[in-house]
């Protein structure tokens, strides 16, 4: 069968069962491999389907652990004095405040490469934070999903740059300006556009004063700077290896996360450990499902020839539409999986464009698209951990408020690839 | 009402056992060794560990086939399976310990760089777990398709930025790639340690030159090609160029004097030989690749492929014909030899080395692969 009717087929069996059945996504994307599979005459590929979930492994293991820090720190009452002190400190200069706080929601993407790290670690620190000073909740949601797409490709660590450097055997090297430059202004601009208009109606309306009684509880007097130890925990075993290449051992997300959520355990207010790893486990299942189930379709894509399918297609539009299809086709197959795009879309692309401008920063522009895949349903990996901590069950709402941020950074990712010679003599 | 789950538990616990089972026998067939059959010229058959004793008792302990002529001579090395999903070069390993007469001086062989690699498929890429051949006797040769980098489960995990040894940065998976690794450390990971094995070959048994085989997705830019240490450019064009005269075009590339971590770096920074590295094209490693199974890796015809040349996205031609592993593997050995005979140009009459009974590209694409396997002991 074509490689073209068995990718369709594959989609409508995922949508009939999503919708028909209301099946878990991670099932729906199993069924609709199974599905793929046997038009392709290869009955059920047990050995393929098994493999190609292992392929998220560790981003499991991250957000297993990951969410078992943000639940720690939540009971144990390190959030709520966070949010506190910065509420404190700097409730008169909103301005400000919000450029700092994207810069701390992007901190851990920066060093770790993942969004998931910034929304579950620093993103949640700043909801209470947001949300005090009059920032709806889907925005907030939508402010922390866009700052932890930033803060995944800020320099010094952006993985999407490494894996499509890997592809064309380009080494990660004078990469930290160009990131710098694709990244911080617009995460900045993306957060005040968000924010900022709520947060200076609320200040007009004469509500900007503080209100004690609203304000989350801090726990510093009673614990001490103790309270905090497991963000001082997390920050130090995530940058000194980093800081001390080779000197210091990289432990692992998983493990940092984790040492850091036993840290908590015992620094701040008392609680039932049990039940603060049940509750992680319970919230994150459902993501690590459908991290399996899409680990399983892009395998029987590729099983099938629909990978290639889809890549050809993309790449045989006439080169005045290469843009737009760089623009469409890289997030949406950040479906599946954002690092897989710049694997599969970012390398052939940019050696379709290498010729014409300049590689480190048409890399650069390319990881701003890439990024966008983290919002894109069903892994959506940034939106669904932005509404799970701002405690919305249904991502979409959040979602709705990133379209035009992610329209935003569409554009920005497409001028910097236009202008990528330009740009190079001023960034490199 | 009070709904049981315990039926659908049972069920579900019963279909995973199943399931895992079924593919953890898969997986674990891929750790039955390759059978290679030593040729004539094979007078002694070493282990990596035997060079470095770190690797003893390890994944990444590999076969080191000492190929050796009655006349003394100089010594070359070239290695296969650096990449096991590249398998061109593993089959030129195969194809020289099989057949090759050496007539002066040594070739050492690693056929298997990183072995741990041959026993997984990387996921998500639908690799087929192996490929066959027939022999002219009839009998079928099986060979793995391997991953691109060491088996996880031998170093695992990985981290979120690798800092190799030469202190360059890359992304955290390539923290496993045998070819990121060079020169190796001794104390360090299995791959490293690999790759500071192959580095204590080089020096031990003094590789005047010393050979890296790959190969390459059809829209990498290096492919089809030799890359060259400064040390190693100008015997690599003499080379290029006899093999021009023959019909067969390679493109020399110089390597990146900044890429560290490469064997056609490192090796020549880091030691007396003078390194080089070799791309062809197979398909059932690219991203724009049709369905993937063993036709793909055997016949390596592709119709995705096809169209992405007419589209004008690729660095190698590519037609109805594909590129088949015969031509895959001929591109190398006729290589491989060129650059052999090259070497009286830069070395001393006594450093020399003779090698025969090699089938190069014309022979192996008339005959086939199978023709030149040794029929398996039974």
């Amino acid at each position: 069968m074509a490689e073209g009717i068995i990718f369709l087929i594959m989609l409508a069996v995922f949508v009939f069962t999503a919708f028909a059945f209301n099946l878990p996504i991670g099932v729906c994307m199993m069924i609709a491999s199974i599905a793929g599979a046997l038009c392709d005459g290869q009955g059920i590929p047990l050995r393929h389907m098994f493999e190609g979930s292992f392929g998220y492994l560790s981003t499991i293991l991250v957000i297993a652990s990951a969410m078992l820090f943000m639940k720690t720190i939540q009971k144990s009452g390190l959030l709520e004095t966070v949010a506190r002190f910065i509420i404190d400190k700097f409730h008169n200069v909103k301005v400000l405040l919000l450029a700092g706080i994207t810069l701390l929601i992007m901190f851990p993407g920066m060093i770790t490469g993942s969004s998931t790290a910034c929304v579950l670690t620093t993103g949640t620190l700043v909801v209470p934070v947001l949300m005090y000073f009059g920032v709806p909740k889907h925005k907030t949601g939508a402010i922390i999903a866009m700052a932890a797409l930033y803060g995944m490709l800020a320099p010094p660590v952006n993985l999407p740059a490494m894996i499509i450097g890997a592809g064309i055997d380009m080494p990660y090297v004078g990469f930290f300006k160009p990131l710098l430059f694709a990244t911080v202004p617009i995460a900045i601009i993306t957060s005040w556009i968000l924010g900022l208009p709520h947060m200076l109606k609320k200040k007009k309306e004469g509500q900007g004063e503080l209100d004690k009684s609203a304000l989350p509880a801090s726990y510093f007097k009673q614990y001490g700077i103790k309270i905090i130890l497991p963000f001082v925990v997390l920050v130090v075993l995530m940058t000194l290896p980093s800081i001390f290449k080779g000197k210091f051992p990289d432990l692992g997300m998983p493990l940092v996360m984790l040492i850091s959520a036993a840290v908590a355990m015992v620094t701040g207010k008392e609680f039932n450990v049990l039940e603060a790893v049940r509750e992680a486990v319970r919230d994150s299942v459902p993501v690590m499902s459908i991290l399996m189930g899409v680990g399983m379709f892009i395998q029987i894509m590729t099983l099938t020839g629909v990978r290639g399918f889809i890549v050809v297609n993309s790449l045989s539009l006439p080169q005045s539409w290469l843009l737009v299809a760089m623009a469409v086709s890289i997030p949406l197959f950040g479906a599946v999986s954002a690092f897989g795009s710049a694997s599969v879309l970012g390398v052939p692309f940019l050696l379709t464009l290498s010729g014409s401008g300049n590689a480190i920063i048409l890399t650069t522009g390319i990881t701003l698209l890439v990024s966008l895949g983290d919002l894109v349903p069903p892994t959506a990996l940034a939106g669904i951990f932005a509404a799970q901590v701002i405690d919305e069950p249904n991502y979409f709402k959040v979602l709705k408020y990133c379209i035009f941020p992610a329209l935003l950074t569409i554009a920005a990712g497409l001028l910097i690839v236009a202008y990528s010679n330009p740009l190079s003599k001023w960034l490199l | 009402m009070k709904v049981s789950y315990r039926i659908t538990a049972v069920l579900v616990l019963a279909v995973s056992a199943f399931v895992v089972l079924y593919t953890g026998s898969s997986y674990k067939s891929m750790y039955k060794d390759d059978v290679i059959v030593p040729g004539p010229s094979v007078k002694e058959v070493k282990m990596l560990s035997d060079y470095f004793e770190g690797l003893k008792d390890t994944a990444g302990d590999t076969e080191v086939y000492v190929l050796e002529g009655e006349e003394p001579g100089g010594t070359l090395l070239f290695l296969g399976g650096t990449h096991p999903n590249e398998p061109a070069g593993f089959m030129t390993a195969v194809l020289f310990i099989e057949n090759a007469v050496v007539e002066k001086g040594r070739i050492i062989i690693i056929p298997q760089a990183d072995k741990s690699g041959f026993t997984a498929n990387d996921p998500q890429e639908a690799s087929p777990q192996r490929f066959s051949f027939t022999t002219a006797g009839g009998n079928r040769r099986t060979f793995r398709y391997g991953a691109r980098a060491t088996n996880p489960l031998d170093q695992w995990p990985d981290p979120d930025i690798y800092v190799n040894p030469s202190n360059q940065t890359l992304s955290g998976s390539e923290t496993r790639n045998l070819n990121r690794c060079y020169p190796g450390r001794p104390d360090g990971t299995l791959t490293e340690k690999i790759a500071y094995g192959i580095m204590e070959v080089i020096r031990k048994e003094n590789a005047l030159v010393s050979i890296d085989l790959h190969e390459a997705s059809p829209e990498y830019p290096v492919i089809n090609a030799m890359v060259a240490h400064e040390k190693s450019i100008d015997l690599a064009s003499i080379a290029v160029l006899e093999l021009e005269l023959e019909g067969i075009k390679i493109r020399l590339e110089k390597s990146p004097p900044t890429f560290y971590g490469l064997s056609h770096r490192s090796w020549g920074d880091y030691s007396d030989t003078w390194p080089i590295l070799m791309e062809t094209a197979n398909p059932s490693q690219g991203r724009l690749r049709s369905k993937t199974n063993e036709a793909l890796v055997l016949t390596g015809k592709d119709p995705w492929y096809v169209k992405a040349q007419k589209l004008g996205k690729l660095y190698v031609p590519f037609d109805e014909n594909g590129h088949p592993i015969e031509e895959r593997v001929g591109r190398h050995s006729s290589s491989v030899q060129a650059i052999i005979r090259a070497m009286e140009y830069f070395f001393e009459p006594e450093q020399m080395i003779t090698v025969s009974n090699v089938p190069g590209f014309d022979e192996l694409m008339a005959n086939g692969f199978g023709n030149y396997l040794n029929e398996p002991a039974k």
